[in-house]
């Protein structure tokens, strides 16, 4: 049975120069270099066109190449990125490890169930997130955003299985503790 | 006491970063029981637990949800581009 996808090239920066633009910005945080992303996105799928061969959509064969540029990207940058090695939970809990009683988690009244302003919500994890140091927030994208394997993405980004658990738990405390300050005040 | 403090209870600092190990299924027995045991009598890490599961949960849709477009001279430029590839 054969698939009647079809490219439709002419289309593309209509159809999905946004969408693909949103993708980039999220994981990569620069304006230019998410323009410049989904430029090389476009200009490998116009060259790879010839081998398209319709096993996937228009729009998930882009997505595709497009995430594999952010990957040779995040690439490019590993060799910047260290691990710094002040203790940051030195602000979330005291000598003996316990929580500082004004870091601890308060009641978000979830039981479960979100009754929250969802465009709120993502407006301030956006910004959150933002903060992050940027080895923290590259872990907590491939990891939330794209849900790729713990071992897969300490290959990408080239860093140990135990560095990776210190960034996730990193990024949670301060993801959380940003969310709770920012977030519960609306 | 402090024997049990040893080998048994697991302060708050190590129980929020096996959380994020549990969710991945890659604790030993015994760490899984320890962080359980914690867990049912620290509220604080329970709501850690709970909190962070959420809205990492939610974080999936995050490029979806955001309102940044690309500029409209990038657009045309990179169909220049194209016309000329």
């Amino acid at each position: 049975m054969e698939n009647n996808y079809q490219l439709v090239p002419e289309k593309w920066i209509d159809n999905y120069a946004d969408a693909l633009y949103a993708f980039c910005f999220v994981r990569v945080n620069n304006h230019n270099l998410a323009e410049d992303l989904v430029q090389e996105t476009f200009l490998s799928a116009w060259k790879a066109r010839e081998k398209y061969n319709a096993t996937a959509t228009e729009k998930n064969w882009l997505y595709a190449i497009c995430k594999n540029k952010i990957i040779d990207q995040y690439r490019k940058n590993k060799s910047h990125l260290v691990l710094e090695e002040t203790e940051e939970t030195e602000t979330y809990f005291d000598n003996e490890n316990h929580w500082k009683s004004e870091k601890q988690p308060k009641d978000w009244g979830l039981n479960g169930q979100t009754n929250l302003e969802q465009k709120e919500f993502y407006q301030i994890l956006s910004k959150c997130k933002l903060k992050l140091k940027e080895l923290q927030q590259q872990v907590f994208v491939l990891k939330y955003i794209d849900e790729i394997e713990s071992e897969q993405i300490c290959k990408i980004l080239g860093i140990s299985t135990s560095n990776y658990w210190v960034l996730i738990h990193r990024s949670k405390l301060q993801l959380r503790n940003c969310l709770e300050k920012n977030w519960l005040k609306i | 006491m402090s024997l049990i403090k040893k080998y048994i209870m697991l302060d708050c600092k190590e129980a929020t970063y096996l959380v994020s190990l549990k969710e991945e299924n890659k604790l030993s027995f015994s760490k899984y029981l320890k962080l359980e045991l914690h867990l049912a009598i620290c509220a604080v890490c329970k709501r850690f637990e709970i909190q962070t599961i959420h809205f990492c949960n939610l974080a999936t849709q995050l490029p979806f949800k955001t309102e940044n477009k690309m500029s409209e001279e990038k657009k045309t430029a990179i169909k220049k581009i194209l016309e000329e590839a």
